[in-house]
């Protein structure tokens, strides 16, 4: 399976915040709560991460709770292109 | 104030089972109030395809079983290329029952919680995991029944799998916060249905029984299902019965 890098998915992420129109700061360690990106933002991120990939990343809710700012995300996606 | 915008009215529809009756009248209506449409049965009837025939920009249908996942998913791929992004859904296909539960096979059984239950489930995950990356928000309705509220000889399987529908619809209005309004529209028994198992006596006697003094239709279950996909009414995990107030 190909994967998708940091920067690409970083992108996306933005992507998915514009069409809301917010932004996604340049920090990462920026919380996610301070710029109103929720759960079901993060099943759109990785939809569309699925999109590329041509493949599904399925997960367990509890492995969400955990993620806490925009590292922690860009983090469980690599975790989960390489399981 | 909250910073969530009103989920928009629906621009494109999957219908399913829309080659008759009650989802024949919902592609109607739905492309008269100005959506597209993707509707797919077992079989395109000519009604079906004269309408598609008449509206081939704004109506896409197919001849499939919603029971085949590999064949619904190249339906939604197929339509969404054809129409653009689908974001929002009417889960109205189903198989109905006219049997005592001591008297249907488990087969039956099974066919009936596989076509009303199961498959609507695998669809309603397809179409928001569409949906989700490609319009980020819409509208979903469940065609469920008034036999998943009250008792009816006869429908115990049908009813089992409406009924799961409904909690199912609930639990989703709550799960796609913000991005989707999930909502079930159940009908009472329609005239023609009933109609092929009971006599004009029968019919009269249920009609007069109704507070309204008529049974349903599908024209009566169409504006509300349109008021679902097109109304900013925030109605968000409700079961909205149309029996003619049978079942108070």
């Amino acid at each position: 399976m190909s994967t998708l890098s940091r920067d690409q998915v970083r992108t996306m992420m933005g992507e998915v915040l514009a069409t809301q129109g917010k932004e996604l700061p340049a920090d990462d360690s920026t919380r996610l709560d301070t710029i109103g990106f929720r759960s079901l933002d993060f099943s759109e991120l990785a939809l569309r991460v699925e999109d590329e990939l041509d493949t599904e990343l399925n997960f367990d809710a509890p492995q969400l709770r955990s993620i806490e700012t925009v590292s922690d995300v860009l983090d469980f996606v690599e975790q989960l292109q390489q399981a | 104030m909250s910073d969530v915008e009103p989920i928009p009215a629906a621009s494109c529809v999957l219908i399913t089972g829309g080659s008759r009756g009650l989802g024949l009248e919902l592609v109607r209506d739905t492309l008269r109030r100005g959506a597209k449409v993707a509707t797919f049965s077992r079989s395109i009837t000519p009604e079906l395809q004269a309408l598609a025939d008449e509206q081939p920009d704004t109506l896409f249908v197919g001849s499939v079983d919603i029971t085949d996942d590999a064949a619904v998913k190249q339906f939604i791929k197929d339509a969404s290329a054809k129409l653009g992004p689908i974001d929002s859904l009417v889960n109205n296909a189903a198989i109905g029952q006219d049997s005592m539960h001591v008297h249907t096979s488990p087969d039956r059984i099974a066919q009936i919680v596989t076509t009303n239950l199961t498959a609507p489930l695998v669809l309603t995950r397809q179409f928001i995991r569409h949906a989700m990356a490609k319009a980020g928000r819409g509208r979903i309705v469940m065609v469920t029944s008034v036999g998943a509220q009250r008792g009816y000889s006869g429908l115990v399987t049908y009813a089992a799998t409406k009924g799961g529908l409904d909690s199912a619809m609930r639990t989703l209005a709550r799960e796609m916060h913000g991005r989707f309004l999930v909502n079930s529209v159940a009908p009472g028994f329609f005239a023609s249905e009933m109609s092929s198992v009971l006599g004009n006596e029968q019919l009269s006697a249920i009609s007069r029984r109704t507070p309204s003094g008529r049974m349903v239709t599908p024209e009566n279950i169409a504006p509300v299902v349109g008021s679902l996909l097109f109304d900013d009414t925030n109605l968000n995990g409700q079961v909205i019965t149309v029996d003619g107030g049978s079942s108070i």
